[in-house]
C-alpha cells in the first residue's frame, strides 16, 4: 500500500513540477498580452516593447498606403482612445474602415508597429461565424 | 412548422428522461420489462429526432424565413445542396445535429449489443440519455433552432457565408461530429461496466469497432479541416494551433492512446485503470472542445462571440461528468486491479504505457496552451496568449517520440525482450535509418528537427516493411503459395494487426509531409503589369487582372505566368470572388501547383484594375502532399482493420493446423 502511495506521490510531484516549469518558460517569452486600445493608452509607456495583441476598430478614413508599396499607416481606436499604427505587408480582405481588428505587434513612442502577417480583421457588419479565418496567418 | 419543431425537441427531452429513469429503475429492480420499455423509449427518441431533422431541412428547402436560423444561414440564390447542409452551418442547428447523431448511434449500439451485453444495456441507455438531456435542455431554453421572428419575417435570407460554400464545409463538420459523438458510445459502455461491476473485457469488445470508426471520422474531420484551411483560407499553411483546431485534436490524442491501450488489457489484463481514464477523458474532451468553441471562453479568430449562459451550462455539465465518472472509477478500483505486473521495461506492455503517457502529455500541453489566456486572465488579470511557436516547440519533440514508438513498440516482445530479440528485430531498420541519415546530412539537412524526423520515418517504414516481409515469408512456407497470395492471406488473417501497420505507414508519410514545413518559403511582392519576381527556383510574372461575372458572384482573376529554373511551366490564376449580398466578405481563391516534391501556392490579396498591378503572396510548401496521401493510406489501413470476422474465414482455413500462431 505504501509503495503505491509513493508511486502516486512521485508521479504527481513530477507532473506538478513539469507544469510549473512549463508555465514559467512560457511566461518568460513568446507570450502576447491581449489588450484593448484604451487599456494600453492609459499608460503607453508601461507597454513599450512588450508583445501585444491589440484589439480595436480601424478609424474611418485613416487607412493610408504608400503608392507602389505594401506600407500601410492607419489609426485604431476603442472607447475613445486612439493609437497610430504602421504595417508592411499584405492585409486581409476584411481590413477597412470600422473593421474590428486584432493586431500583433509592439508599441513604442512613435506608435504601434504591427508584425508581419499580424493583422487579423473581422468584417465591419455583424458576423457571427463558427468557422472562417480572415487574416494571413492565425 | 416551427412550433412543430420546438414541440418535437421538448417531446424528445421527455422521452429521454423516461428512458433514463426506466432503465436505471429496471436495472436496480431486476425488472426486464422496465428495462425494455426504457430501450423502447430510447429508440422512439431517435425516431422523433429524425422527424425534427426533417422539419428543419424542409424549412431550408422551402425557404421558410420565418425561422431565424433558416433566415440567417440561407438565401434564395443559394444552391439547394448548401441549403440542405446549412442544417449544421450555425450553432443551434449544429447542436441539434449532435443530438440527432447521438440518438441514431446510441440506438444502433444498443440494438447490436442487446443480447451479447444484456447486463450493460440499461446503463448504456441511461448514460447516453443523460448526455442528450443536457444538449436538449440547452436548445430548449437557450439556443432553439426553431425560434421564429416575432414580427414580420424578412423576405430573403442572409445566406451562408461564402467562405463556407464549398465541399469541405459540407463534409468537415459532419465528419468531426461523427467522431465526437461516436466517442460517447465507448464512454457509455465503460461507465456501464463500472456501474454494473462487469469490469472484465466484454465492454472492450463491444466498443472496439465504435472507437475505431469514430477515430477514423475524427481523423478525417481533422485532415479535411487542414485541407480546407490550406485551400480556402489562403494563408499558406494548414494548421495554426487555433482553439477550434485544438478542440478537435485533443480527443483524437486520447482516443489514439485508448485504441492502443485496450490491446494490452485484452492480451494481459493490465492497464484497466488507464483504459477507463482514457475513455472518460476522451468523452470529456469532446464536450470540452464543444464548450471552448461555442462559449467565447477562448478568443479565437474563428469566434469573436461570447455566450456566458452557454458557458455556465457547459461548465456545470463538465463538472458533473468528471465527478460522476471518476467517482465510479475510484469506487471500483478494487475491481480494476491488473492481472499481471510489468515484467520488464523492455517489453511491449511498457512501450504501450509510454505511448499512453506521451499522448496524454501531448493532450495536456495542447490544453494548457489553448486555455492559457483564460488561466492567465484569472490569475494575473492580464490576458496572455501563446501562439504557434509555443505549440511547435513542445509538440515537435513529442511528435518525434511518438513516431519512434510507432516503430519500436510492435517489435518488442510481450513481457520481456531479450538482447537477441532486439538485435534480430532492429538491426536492419536501424542500419537503413542510419544510411538515410548519412545521406541527408550530406545534403545539408539540419539534424533538429527535420533530419531526425526523416531518419525516424525511414526507421519506422523499415520496421513495417520488415514485418510484412517476415510474416509473408512464414505464411508462404506454411501454405506453399506465392509471396503475393501469402502476404494478402497474412493481412486478412490478422486484419487488426496488419491494418494497424498500414495505418502506421500512413502516419509515417504524414510526418514526412509535416517535416517539409521546415523548408518552407514565403514572400510577398507588389507587381506592376509585366513585372517579375523570384523565389528560389520559381519565377512569377504579372500578366494582368481580369474581371468576370457568373450571376452569383463577381470574379477578379489574376493571370500569373510561372517559370521553374527558367523554363515556362504555364499560367496560374489566383483570384478573389465577391458573392452577391456578401460583397464585404470576398473569398480568396488560391492557385496551387502540386507535385510530389512541393506545392507552389499563389494568393492575390489585392490588385488595382486601373493599372493592372497586383500584390502577390508566393509560398513554396515542400513535401506537403505526402500529408494528404499519407492520410489516404491511413484510411485504407483502418478499413482493413475494421473488416468483419465472418467474411474472412477463408484466410484462416488455408493454414495447416501445425503452423504456430504468431
Amino acid at each position: 500500500m505504501k509503495q503505491k502511495a509513493v508511486k502516486v506521490g512521485i508521479t504527481s510531484l513530477v507532473l506538478i513540477l513539469a507544469l510549473a516549469g512549463l508555465m514559467y518558460s512560457t511566461l518568460s517569452e513568446g507570450t502576447e498580452y491581449y489588450k484593448h486600445v484604451e487599456e494600453v493608452m492609459v499608460d503607453p509607456g508601461a507597454w513599450h516593447g512588450k508583445n501585444l495583441q491589440l484589439h480595436g476598430y480601424v478609424v474611418k478614413d485613416s487607412i493610408l498606403r504608400k503608392p507602389d508599396t505594401l506600407e500601410y499607416r492607419f489609426k485604431v481606436q476603442n472607447k475613445g482612445a486612439v493609437v497610430d499604427a504602421t504595417y508592411t505587408g499584405i492585409v486581409p480582405d476584411t481590413f477597412k474602415d470600422d473593421s474590428e481588428v486584432v493586431l500583433k505587434g509592439k508599441l513604442d513612442a512613435r506608435g504601434f508597429h504591427v508584425d508581419p502577417n499580424g493583422v487579423m480583421a473581422k468584417c465591419p457588419s455583424k458576423y457571427e461565424a463558427k468557422k472562417g479565418l480572415t487574416g494571413p496567418g492565425a | 412548422m416551427a412550433s412543430l419543431g420546438s414541440f418535437l425537441l421538448m417531446a424528445t427531452f421527455v422521452i429521454f428522461a423516461y428512458a433514463l429513469a426506466a432503465s436505471v429503475a429496471g436495472a436496480r429492480r431486476g425488472s426486464r420489462q422496465l428495462v425494455e420499455s426504457g430501450v423502447g423509449a430510447f429508440y422512439l427518441a431517435a425516431a422523433v429526432m429524425t422527424v425534427a431533422s426533417a422539419v428543419i431541412v424542409q424549412a431550408f428547402v422551402t425557404d421558410n424565413y420565418s425561422i431565424k436560423y433558416v433566415q440567417r444561414y440561407s438565401d434564395q440564390l443559394q444552391p439547394m445542396f448548401y441549403k440542405i447542409t446549412s442544417y449544421w452551418g450555425g450553432l443551434d442547428g449544429s447542436i441539434m445535429f449532435w443530438v440527432f447523431l447521438l440518438s441514431a448511434f446510441g440506438s444502433l449500439a444498443v440494438y447490436v449489443n442487446r443480447d451479447r451485453h444484456r447486463e450493460l444495456i440499461p446503463y448504456v441507455v441511461a448514460i447516453i440519455s443523460g448526455v442528450q438531456l443536457f444538449f436538449l435542455f440547452m436548445m430548449i431554453v437557450h439556443k432553439n433552432p426553431f425560434e421564429t421572428f416575432l414580427v414580420q419575417a424578412p423576405k430573403d435570407g442572409q445566406g451562408l457565408n461564402p467562405l463556407l460554400q464549398n465541399i469541405y464545409m459540407v463534409i468537415h463538420p459532419p465528419s468531426l461530429y461523427i467522431g465526437f459523438v461516436g466517442m460517447t458510445i465507448p464512454f457509455a459502455f465503460g461507465m456501464a461496466a463500472l456501474i454494473t461491476g462487469h469490469t472484465d473485457d466484454s465492454w472492450l469488445r463491444a466498443v472496439r469497432r465504435w472507437t475505431m470508426v469514430s477515430w477514423l471520422f475524427l481523423s478525417l474531420g481533422l485532415t479535411l479541416g487542414m485541407i480546407w484551411a490550406y485551400e480556402e483560407l489562403g494563408w499558406g499553411g494548414y494548421w495554426g494551433w487555433d482553439p477550434v483546431e485544438n478542440a478537435g485534436l485533443l480527443p483524437w490524442l486520447t482516443a489514439t492512446a485508448f485504441l492502443h491501450s485496450v490491446i494490452v488489457q485484452e492480451r494481459r489484463g493490465m492497464l484497466k485503470v488507464w483504459n477507463m481514464t482514457l475513455v472518460i477523458t476522451t468523452f470529456f474532451l469532446t464536450i470540452f472542445g464543444t464548450f471552448m468553441t461555442r462559449s467565447g471562453v477562448v478568443q479565437s479568430v474563428h469566434a469573436f462571440g461570447e455566450d456566458r449562459a452557454l458557458a455556465w451550462m457547459f461548465t456545470v455539465f463538465m463538472v458533473v461528468i468528471l465527478v460522476f465518472s471518476f467517482g465510479w472509477v475510484i469506487k471500483r478500483l478494487p475491481m480494476l486491479k491488473p492481472r499481471y505486473e510489468l515484467d520488464s521495461w523492455i517489453s511491449r506492455e511498457a512501450a504501450f504505457v509510454a505511448n499512453n503517457w506521451i499522448l496524454l502529455i501531448a493532450a495536456m500541453l495542447v490544453l494548457f496552451g489553448t486555455m492559457f489566456p483564460t488561466l492567465s486572465e484569472a490569475l494575473t488579470g492580464n490576458r496572455l496568449t501563446v501562439g504557434p511557436p509555443f505549440f511547435n516547440r513542445w509538440m515537435a519533440p513529442i511528435g518525434l517520440i511518438i513516431l519512434a514508438l510507432t516503430g519500436v513498440a510492435p517489435l518488442l516482445a510481450w513481457r520481456r525482450s531479450t538482447l537477441a530479440n532486439l538485435l534480430d528485430s532492429f538491426l536492419w531498420p536501424v542500419v537503413f535509418a542510419l544510411a538515410v541519415s548519412v545521406g541527408f546530412v550530406a545534403l545539408g539537412v539540419r539534424v533538429w528537427s527535420s533530419g531526425l524526423c526523416f531518419a525516424l520515418c525511414a526507421f519506422v517504414a523499415a520496421t513495417i516493411v520488415q514485418e510484412f516481409h517476415r510474416g509473408g515469408m512464414v505464411r508462404k512456407e506454411a501454405t506453399g503459395t506465392d509471396a503475393v497470395t501469402a502476404t494478402i492471406g497474412l493481412v486478412m488473417r490478422e486484419r487488426r494487426r496488419y491494418g494497424g501497420y498500414i495505418v502506421h505507414l500512413g502516419i509515417v508519410l504524414m510526418f514526412l509531409g509535416f517535416a517539409g514545413e521546415g523548408f518552407k518559403a514565403d514572400e510577398q511582392f507588389l507587381l506592376k503589369m509585366g513585372q517579375e519576381a523570384t523565389l528560389r527556383h520559381f519565377k512569377v510574372r504579372n500578366d494582368g487582372v481580369q474581371v468576370t461575372d457568373d450571376g452569383q458572384k463577381q470574379m477578379v482573376t489574376g493571370r500569373v505566368a510561372v517559370f521553374e529554373n527558367g523554363k515556362r511551366l504555364g499560367t496560374m490564376y489566383p483570384a478573389r470572388w465577391f458573392f452577391r449580398k456578401h460583397e464585404q466578405q470576398p473569398t480568396t481563391e488560391v492557385a496551387i501547383r502540386r507535385t510530389a516534391g512541393e506545392d507552389l501556392y499563389l494568393v492575390m490579396p489585392a490588385y488595382d484594375l486601373k493599372d493592372q498591378s497586383m500584390s502577390l503572396q508566393v509560398v513554396i510548401n515542400p513535401l506537403i502532399n505526402w500529408i494528404w496521401f499519407g492520410f489516404g493510406i491511413l484510411v485504407l489501413g483502418t478499413g482493413i482493420a475494421l473488416l468483419p470476422e465472418r467474411a474472412f474465414a477463408f484466410a484462416l482455413g488455408r493454414v495447416p493446423s501445425e503452423t504456430a500462431t504468431p
